[in-house]
């Protein structure tokens, strides 16, 4: 409808586009669900573009918009992390088996990041982009005190996981 | 906790390894409701076919017996059968449509599937339109040339009536009938399937003018 619109959220959205690839990549485990979900949250990004009023910097809204999105979709199907948990006993079996490299400890990082709630996931992502608690506040909408706590509950559970 | 900062110091490398979508391809994506239409198109196909099954199970029998005492069941019956395979394919073909459309990243062939998908919905509507007509124009020839037993059968209790003025009221009836649900189906599909392929065109429109 709008062109001048589009071509302003079009040119903004291919600046931070990294920021919806890296979503995808805590929300999802294979090349067609991440695709999928960074089509999914493109098209809503569009539709809620003309609500975006810039009282937030762009990509603190794309992450807002992004997060809802990915968290939203997978209320809706919890198959990822069905075939997840799977995944992630063969890869404990491999990994007592041999030695722990660094690259052997990434795969069980992110397995166990998949394993966590949509919520969780959604702090850890903003932990991992160096996000300060105020940051992650504004984003998820929850207080600061709350995000420190929430985001300690997350590290010991990260490590029972990692280490049961 | 170590694995943390691991995944930190990981997570940054990372940044160099996402794709960059292209202006024109971010473009694309956000015009990219054709998936969608697809999708209707081929709900509201399962949906018809549906409810023509049900309405045809709970038709009550009575109904029917007039096609018995012209010995049209078996003919309606292997009709029913043949169309509801043909149906059957159409929901297929629409389903193929949909799962290509839906993974479709060119613009050209994005263009193409939706000429094709158009074609598929007029085929769909044409063949449940000329089927109708067909198929009333047959049962009809065939009721009217042995008017004995079409009278017979309308009028079981032998009551005094003129067998030709009555005919001619009867055909008219039923040529009325079949203009009308010929119009009532057109104007069903027009309404459903005309929204559906409008929409699709307007997105082709635009793929249009983008590829130029």
């Amino acid at each position: 409808m709008n062109k001048e619109l589009e071509h302003k959220f079009i040119s903004e959205f291919q600046q931070h586009q990294k920021i919806i690839h890296k979503v995808c990549r805590i929300y999802t485990n294979n090349k067609d669900a991440h695709n999928d979900l960074f089509q999914e949250i493109t098209i809503q990004l569009w539709k809620a573009y003309p609500k975006f009023r810039g009282d937030s910097k762009i990509s603190t809204w794309m992450y807002r918009i992004g997060l809802n999105t990915a968290i939203t979709l997978y209320r809706k199907s919890k198959r990822t992390i069905l075939t997840q948990d799977f995944d992630t006993v063969l890869h404990k079996i491999k990994s007592t088996e041999y030695d722990n490299t660094e690259e052997e400890q990434l795969k069980l990082m992110y397995k166990a990041i998949h394993q966590l709630s949509d919520i969780d996931k959604a702090l850890i992502f903003l932990y991992l982009e160096e996000k300060n608690y105020s940051e992650i506040s504004e984003t998820l909408g929850i207080s600061e005190v709350n995000a420190r706590v929430k985001m300690n509950r997350i590290k010991t559970r990260l490590k029972t996981i990692l280490n049961p | 906790m170590d694995e943390l900062e691991l995944l930190k110091k990981d997570w940054k490398k990372q940044d160099a390894n996402y794709p960059e979508l292209s202006y024109n391809e971010i473009y694309k994506m956000i015009h990219k409701k054709s998936s969608s239409i697809v999708k209707w198109i081929f709900i509201i196909c399962l949906i018809e076919l549906f409810f023509w099954s049900l309405l045809n199970l709970f038709m009550p029998e009575k109904y029917l017996e007039i096609y018995d005492k012209f010995n049209l069941k078996t003919f309606l019956m292997i009709t029913q059968a043949i169309h509801y395979s043909i149906v059957i394919v159409f929901i297929y073909l629409f389903y193929k449509n949909y799962k290509k459309i839906s993974v479709t990243d060119s613009i050209n062939l994005l263009m193409q599937r939706i000429i094709k998908t158009r074609k598929t919905v007029n085929y769909y509507v044409y063949y449940n339109l000329i089927l109708y007509a067909l198929l009333s124009v047959v049962v009809n020839l065939i009721m009217f040339s042995n008017p004995e037993t079409l009278v017979a059968t309308l009028n079981p209790e032998n009551k005094i009536i003129d067998s030709s003025k009555f005919l001619n009221i009867m055909l008219i009836a039923q040529i009325i009938t079949f203009f009308v649900v010929i119009g009532l189906l057109w104007g069903y599909y027009k309404i459903i399937y005309g929204f559906l392929l409008k929409r699709l065109n307007s997105n082709y429109k635009e793929l249009e003018t983008l590829n130029d």
